[in-house]
This record gives C-alpha cells, structure tokens and sequence, in this order.
C-alpha cells in the first residue's frame, strides 16, 4: 500500500522489530494509522516531499542514528513533524535535535498513550501546516494575474492609505485608483481591504 | 739578591689539587731577568775594586815599611862602621908606638884587638900600616893567598890609604874580590900623635859576613838583603827566601860607599796570597752564582711553561667542568666537601663558597630521608658504593625535593694516595616525573578504558533490556487502549499477548547473557606464595608511594605455607589495599605517613594485615564499605573493595577491617592454607 498524498501516517523508524510491532498496535489502539521503517536508510530511500504525518524515530539504531537521519530530513526540506524516542543518556542529543526543528522527544520508558498523544498532536500540527500551505500557493496564483499597476495599488491600499492619496503618489486620477482597487478586489476574490490583508497575513493559522 | 727568586722556588703545600689554581701573574718584564745578572756584576765589579784598593794600600804600606826598615838597616850599618871605625882609632896609637904587638906589655891592646875582631863588629882583621905605609902587622896574620886577580896589588888599598892620610879620617877603599866569591873593603883609619901622623889602621870588612852578621833574622826574613857594586852586579846577599816581588828599595851604601849599594828586595808577602785566594775564591764563588742563576732561570722558564700549560689544561677542564650539566663532588677522607661544580650548585641552590668545607649532615639532605642519606654517604666513605650509582632523595635550597643518582670514584692525588671521593650527580627527578607521569597517564587510561567499556557494556545492557521491555510495555497499553475503547477482539488480544510473552523471554535471554560474560573471568587456582606475590604488589605501587611520600613498612612472615590461588586476583586485592590505605593517609602527616604490611599464620589461615594512620573510618561508611558503587572517592567506581571481597570468598577466604589503636585502619585479608 503505497501512501498518498491523502493519507497521514505515523512513520515508525526503529530497528527492532518487536518495537515497531508493538508501536503499530498501539497506535492502531488508537485509530492512528502507522507505517513501520526497520532501518533510516529504508525510510530515507522511501521518503518523498509530499507525505504528510509524522516521523517517530530512534535515535540509538545499529546502521544509521535517528540523528543522522533527522539531519538527512532536514537537508531534503522534509516537513513532516519528527518525534525521537531516546534511551537513558541520549537526552542532549535530543535537546540539540529538538533545537533544529524536532517536533518532541520522549526518552524511554514512556508512557504509551502520551506518546500516542505526542502523535497526534504532529499530526494535527501537519494537517495544518498543509492546509496552510494549501491557501499560500492559492494567494501567490492570484497575485500572479495582477498587473505591475494593480500590485503598486494594492501595496499601497494595504498600508491603509485613502484613494485620494494614492492617487497622488502614483500620480494617476483618483478614478484611475477605484477602477485598479476594485480589480485587485475582483481578481483576490476579496470584499474588502481587510479581508486582502488577512489573505496576505504571512504565517496564518 | 738572589732572594726574590728564592722564594718562587719554595714549595708551598697545595691544599687540594682540585682547588683553583691562582691566576698566574702576568709574565715579568725582560729587565726583570737581567737584574740579578746586573746584580751579580756590580757585587763582583765592587769587590774586585775593593780588592785592588786593598791591595794597593796594603803594596803602599809595605813599600813605607820598606823604606823604614831600609832606613833602619842603614842606620844601623853606618852606626856599627861609626864604632868600629872609633876603635880602630883608639886601638891605633897602641898598635903604632908599641914595638910589638905580642909585647908583654901589649896585653891590654890584645884584648880590645880580639874586641874589635868580635864577629859582631865585621871586622875580619886588622891591619895596622907605619906611616910610610908598610904593613906593620895585622891581626889575624895574612898571606896574599886568598886575594886574587889585580887585587893583590892593591892591598891593603893604596888610594884609601894615601885619601886617609891626606883627609886626616877615616876613609873607605873599593870593594875587591877574594876567593870563595867573597868580596872584601876596607876602611883606613889614620892615627895621628901630636899633629904628627904615625901610620894607619885599616880594617878590613867582608861584605858577606857583614851582611850575615849585621842583618838580623826578622828582616832577613822579610826581605832580601843585598849588596851590588857599581856595575849592578851582586856580591853579597842575604835572604831565607827567594824574593818574587818587584818592590825594591836601593840605596848607597855609605859609609863604604865607591858605587856599593845596598839592595832591599820586599819577599813575597802572606797577605799577597790570601788576597789572591779571597780573588779566586771571589771569582769561583760569582761564577757559581752566575752558573746557578742561569740554571735556576732555566729552572724558572721550564716552570712557567709548566705552569702556563698546567693552566690551560686546569682552563679546559674547568670550562669542561662548568658546561656540564652533571654535578660533580669532591669529598676528603672524613667526608668533607672540597671542591663542587657549578651544574652541582644549581642543582642544589646553594654557592660553591658555602657548601665547601662543610662536613655532613649536608643542608641538601632531605630531612626525611636522613637515615637513608646517612647511609649511602657512610657506604660510600667505606669504598661500597655501587659502580652502577646510587639513587637518593635531595634537598634544593628552596626545599623542593629531587631524585638524584650518585656515582662516586675514589680521588687520587698526584703520589697515588687516596685523599677523598669525587662524585657525579645526575638530577633524575625530571626523568622520574616523567615515568611516573607516563605510569599514571597510563593508569588514568587504563581506568578510563575501564570505566569507558563499562559503561558501555552497561548503557548496551540498559538499551538491550528496555527494548523488550519498552515493546511489552506498549503492547500492553494497546491492550489497555482496546479494553477501554471496547472494541475487544480476542484472536487480536492472544496475538498480542503471545508477543508480550516473546518479548518478556527475550528479556531473561539478555539477562542470561550477562551473566555468561560475568562467569568468563572464572579464577585460576594454582599454588602460591603469599609472600612473593606481596612483594610483587608493593613493588607495582612503591613509585606511588613515594611520590605521595608514604612510607612502606613490610613485615613478612617467613616460610609461610603456600596456599591455592589465582596469583592475579591476590595481587589485585593487595594493590587494592595499600593503594586504599595511601588515599586514607593523604591528609596525615607527611612525618606519619607510615603503611604497615604483614603477613602471619593464624590457625590455618594466612593473612595479609595493611594497616594504615588515615582517618579512620567511620561507622556510617562501615556498614556500606563493601557494597558495590559505593566509594568516597572522587574518581572511585565502588568497586574496589567489593571485588576484593568476592575475590576473598570466591578464595573461601575472608576480608574484613577494624579500628586501629591510635588512629587509621587495619585491613585483615585472611586465606586458608593448603590442605595438602
């Protein structure tokens, strides 16, 4: 079963197999659904930029480490939210990790369900991010049919200043202004000025 | 004068040949040489002079004395030709107008006749001539036989007879020869009786007896007294000794006269022949000084050249000496420094002036290690000194420690006598360090490889561990989940459960992996000595020991009965108490820093007693000593004793520990002997 683009999964990165077993059940206790890796390199050679979920990863693995692996993620531009489970003394390494960008650690023995919990929060934090994403790539096609004009006179209505003043500045009639304004409004399929501000708010939720 | 020169010659004794020679002096000048030369010529130049003056003088004196006892001679002379010529007057009147000399009444004249003859006068004889001048007697009678040649017309002498009686006094003929070589004058008296003259008296004189007779025997010996005629030609004398001087002294010989001249020659004088000595002797005597300055110069420069080559030799070792990097020693008989080098006074702090001449104990002996300095130093004044060198512990001045190693030589002086020891010292200090430093970088090693591979072996273990049980643990929860949810299904629930107990078996199998790798280090039991292996751990930790300052006290039983054990666990658990008992001392002091070992028999047991004056051990360590992990060390594992307790049972064998009376610890590790 090949993932899809629909599909979040909890990726399971762990070289023991009771281990991955037992994690698969547990999440499967709990409605998540998982995908088991026995080994970095295999989920490294499977990744592809458009997963969704999340990564559960050792970090104390015979071949490749958890962290070589997270930083291999890491150069590749990989989203997906990583969670490594560390034994007894790995706990800086976990630190210095969840300083690059790793989404939590649990150092072992966990409890089950938190991690489960831990789980589904990266996997919420992931759909989000995705839809994010989603209206991010919708805004930049729209801004794409506006005229050089038209992106100068919303620049300017989203600063907050009148017609009358753009007008001026740009040199044009104030009836110019409206006939642009109401364009860059039909084209972003905006009502008004605050709602094309809201649109453009980079880092929306 | 040749006293400077002297004294350079003497031989000063010289303390040490190793003292430093004193700098010579600057070469003297050239004119300092030439001086007693100089001196030697003026001395013999003055004394030659002196003696030439003396000489003259005395050649002055003698010629005064010459012409005095000449004038004397002379005096003398005319005085007795005086008084015979009065009596050859007086007799004349007797003799002439008497008829005959042998007359009976002629007595009286006989008598002064004979008186005139006396020998004393040197009056041979008496003739007495009439007035026509014919021989009317003489006394005693003659023949002309004894006069020879033409003289025998002339006597008795007609001029002197004719000038007399002309004259009226008495008058002298000429000197005429006679046989026998003798030569012979007269002297005419006339006689006159009345106005008228009667005749004449003459007397005839023999120079040879006048001159025996008058001369006396002191001026005899002192000259040469003789007479010449007018041709210069001797014709009498009179000397005892042959006449060498050329001092002479001529003067007429008046009354005589007629060209006689008496003729004075000095002899030879005694003070000519001392003068000539003392010259001689003078001579010889500056000719010896010369000879033996010119040998003692020579002396002198093979001396210098010595010296000069003695010190450069002394400069080329002593340079030699000062770029050493050895200390070097020398030490007389009684053990006294006499000379030390300057690697020596920088290895010790103190100067060459204030170490030499000291006697011991030396201020660079370390105080703790007296008994020990004492030692060696008396080993090496009774010539037992180990050729290979021995090591001691010194003192700097600053009283930092240091190892040195001390080869000593006996010194022989240039008779090949023995006169102290010289000693080279080699600060090792440095190269101890470093083998101590490398010993415990290695050690330090060693445990962290240890500590690395135990904790390694440890950390695996806990991850090998927690992955079944991490697995377990997550199946369970799943199981919980799923009860909880409600949605049980039973095949679903027996997979899972089996897998639990899958997981919970491969949890035991780790478990019994470990303690497979715990039995491999099994011991190995073989028959050993105690003892031995004792002396073998004290001299696996004697370096540290010393380096801490500790002190090791080993008693040992002798002829302990051998017992069975792994040699390798024993010495482990040895070194492992007396490195226990150093730590327990490192806040004693240094003085106190004493670790008794012994070893004894008790009741089928042998056991290994370290007793040290640490601290103690309190009771709330006591009760968890032996407990693994347990340590108050700072990089102490916790392991130490409790190893050496297993080994101590696993040896059926006991380790136990007790207060020891006046401070610190005892350590009892007991193991049973042998049954054979």
């Amino acid at each position: 079963m090949s993932p899809s683009l629909a599909t979040p999964f909890a990726h399971i990165v762990d070289d023991d197999e009771a281990i991955r077993d037992a994690l698969s059940w547990l999440f499967r206790t709990r409605k998540v659904e998982s995908r088991a890796w026995p080994s970095a390199e295999d989920f490294l050679a499977a990744w592809r930029p458009d997963w969704r979920g999340c990564i559960v990863l050792d970090i104390r693995m015979r071949e490749m480490s958890g962290l070589e692996c997270f930083d291999a993620l890491l150069e590749r531009g990989n989203t997906l939210p990583v969670i490594f489970l560390t034994g007894h003394g790995d706990v800086p390494m976990a630190v210095g990790a969840l300083k690059k960008g790793a989404f939590d650690f649990l150092e072992k023995p966990f409890d089950d369900n938190a991690l489960v919990d831990v789980v589904i929060r990266a996997l919420e934090s992931n759909a989000r991010r995705q839809a994010n994403q989603e209206t991010q790539a919708n805004v930049a096609g729209l801004l794409a049919q506006l005229t050089p004009r038209e992106q100068e006179v919303m620049q300017l209505v989203l600063v907050g200043k009148f017609n009358k003043v753009i007008a001026d500045e740009l040199n044009i009639s104030m009836r110019t202004v409206e006939v642009h304004r109401s364009r860059v409004f039909e084209k972003m399929g905006v009502r008004s000025a605050v709602e094309l501000a809201q649109l453009l708010a980079p880092g929306r939720d | 004068m040749v006293a400077p020169l002297q004294s350079s010659d003497k031989e000063v004794p010289q303390p040490v040949i190793l003292n430093p020679l004193p700098t010579p002096t600057a070469a003297p000048p050239r004119w300092y040489w030439s001086l007693p030369y100089a001196a030697v010529t003026l001395f013999i130049a003055t004394m030659a002079a002196l003696l030439w003056l003396t000489h003259r003088q005395d050649a002055e004196e003698q010629r005064a004395t010459l012409i005095n006892d000449v004038l004397w001679m002379e005096q003398n002379l005319s005085f007795q030709f005086e008084r015979n010529d009065a009596q050859l007057s007086q007799l004349g009147p007797n003799l002439l107008t008497g008829n005959d000399v042998h007359s009976p009444n002629e007595g009286t004249t006989q008598a002064r006749l004979k008186r005139a003859l006396d020998p004393e006068s040197g009056l041979i004889r008496i003739l007495w001539l009439d007035a026509g001048g014919k021989v009317k007697g003489a006394e005693p009678p003659y023949t002309e036989s004894h006069l020879v040649g033409e003289t025998t017309d002339v006597f008795p002498s007609s001029a002197a007879y004719r000038l007399s009686r002309t004259l009226g006094r008495p008058v002298y003929s000429d000197a005429y020869a006679v046989i026998d070589n003798q030569t012979h004058f007269e002297v005419h008296v006339p006689i006159f009786e009345g106005g008228r003259y009667v005749g004449s008296v003459v007397g005839v004189y023999s120079v040879n007896e006048m001159l025996a007779r008058q001369v006396p025997w002191w001026f005899s010996e002192r000259y040469r007294v003789s007479i010449t005629n007018n041709l210069g030609t001797e014709i009498a004398a009179r000397s005892k000794v042959s006449p060498v001087s050329t001092l002479a002294y001529e003067i007429p010989f008046e009354p005589p006269g007629h060209g006689l001249n008496l003729v004075i020659t000095a002899c030879k004088a005694k003070g000519g022949w001392i003068s000539l000595l003392l010259m001689s002797s003078l001579g010889v005597l500056a000719a010896a000084i010369v000879w033996s300055l010119w040998q003692l110069r020579r002396h002198m420069q093979r001396r210098q050249a010595a010296e000069q080559a003695l010190g450069s030799e002394h400069a080329f070792r002593k340079a030699m000496e000062d770029s050493l990097n050895t200390g070097m020693r020398a030490r007389d008989m009684q053990g006294r420094i006499t000379y030390v080098n300057p690697a020596f006074c920088r290895m010790v702090g103190w100067s060459a002036e204030e170490l030499v001449g000291l006697m011991p104990p030396m201020p660079y002996w370390a105080p703790e290690a007296l008994d020990r300095t004492y030692e060696v130093h008396s080993m090496i004044l009774g010539g037992n000194a180990p050729s290979q060198g021995v090591e001691i512990r010194l003192m700097r001045r600053d009283g930092e420690r240091f190892d040195a190693l001390l080869i000593e030589a006996p010194l022989i002086d240039a008779n090949s006598r023995q006169i102290g020891w010289m000693g080279s010292m080699v600060d090792v200090s440095d190269q101890k360090r470093t083998q101590e430093l490398a010993r415990q970088q290695q050690e330090r090693l060693q445990a962290t490889a240890r500590l690395v591979t135990m904790g390694e072996m440890a950390s695996t273990l806990a991850h090998e561990l927690n992955q079944p049980l991490a697995a377990i643990s997550s199946y369970n929860t799943g199981c919980l989940n799923m009860i909880e949810h409600g949605d049980l299904s039973q095949t679903e629930l027996t997979g899972v459960l089996h897998k639990i107990g899958k997981q919970a078996q491969r949890a035991g199998q780790i478990i019994r992996r470990v303690h497979a790798f715990v039995r491999r280090s099994e011991p190995k039991f073989e028959t050993v000595d105690l003892d031995a292996i004792i002396r073998e751990s004290v001299g696996l930790v004697e370096p540290d020991a010393e380096r801490r300052g500790v002190a090791i006290d080993l008693d040992l039983a002798e002829a302990l009965p051998p017992i069975l054990a792994d040699p390798v666990m024993i010495e482990q658990v040895a070194v492992n108490l007396i490195r226990n008992g150093m730590d327990a001392m490192s806040s004693t002091p240094r003085s106190e820093r004493r670790l008794q070992l012994t070893t004894r028999e008790h009741e089928g047991m042998l056991i290994f007693t370290v007793a040290d004056r640490g601290q103690g051990i309190p009771p709330e360590v006591a009760e968890k000593l032996f407990a693994p992990f347990f340590t108050t060390k700072e990089e102490g594992m916790g392991m130490g004793l409790n190893i050496c307790r297993s080994i101590a049972e696993l040896h059926r064998g006991r380790l136990a520990f007790e207060a020891r009376p006046g401070g610190g610890t005892i350590f009892n590790f007991s193991l049973p002997v042998t049954q054979s």
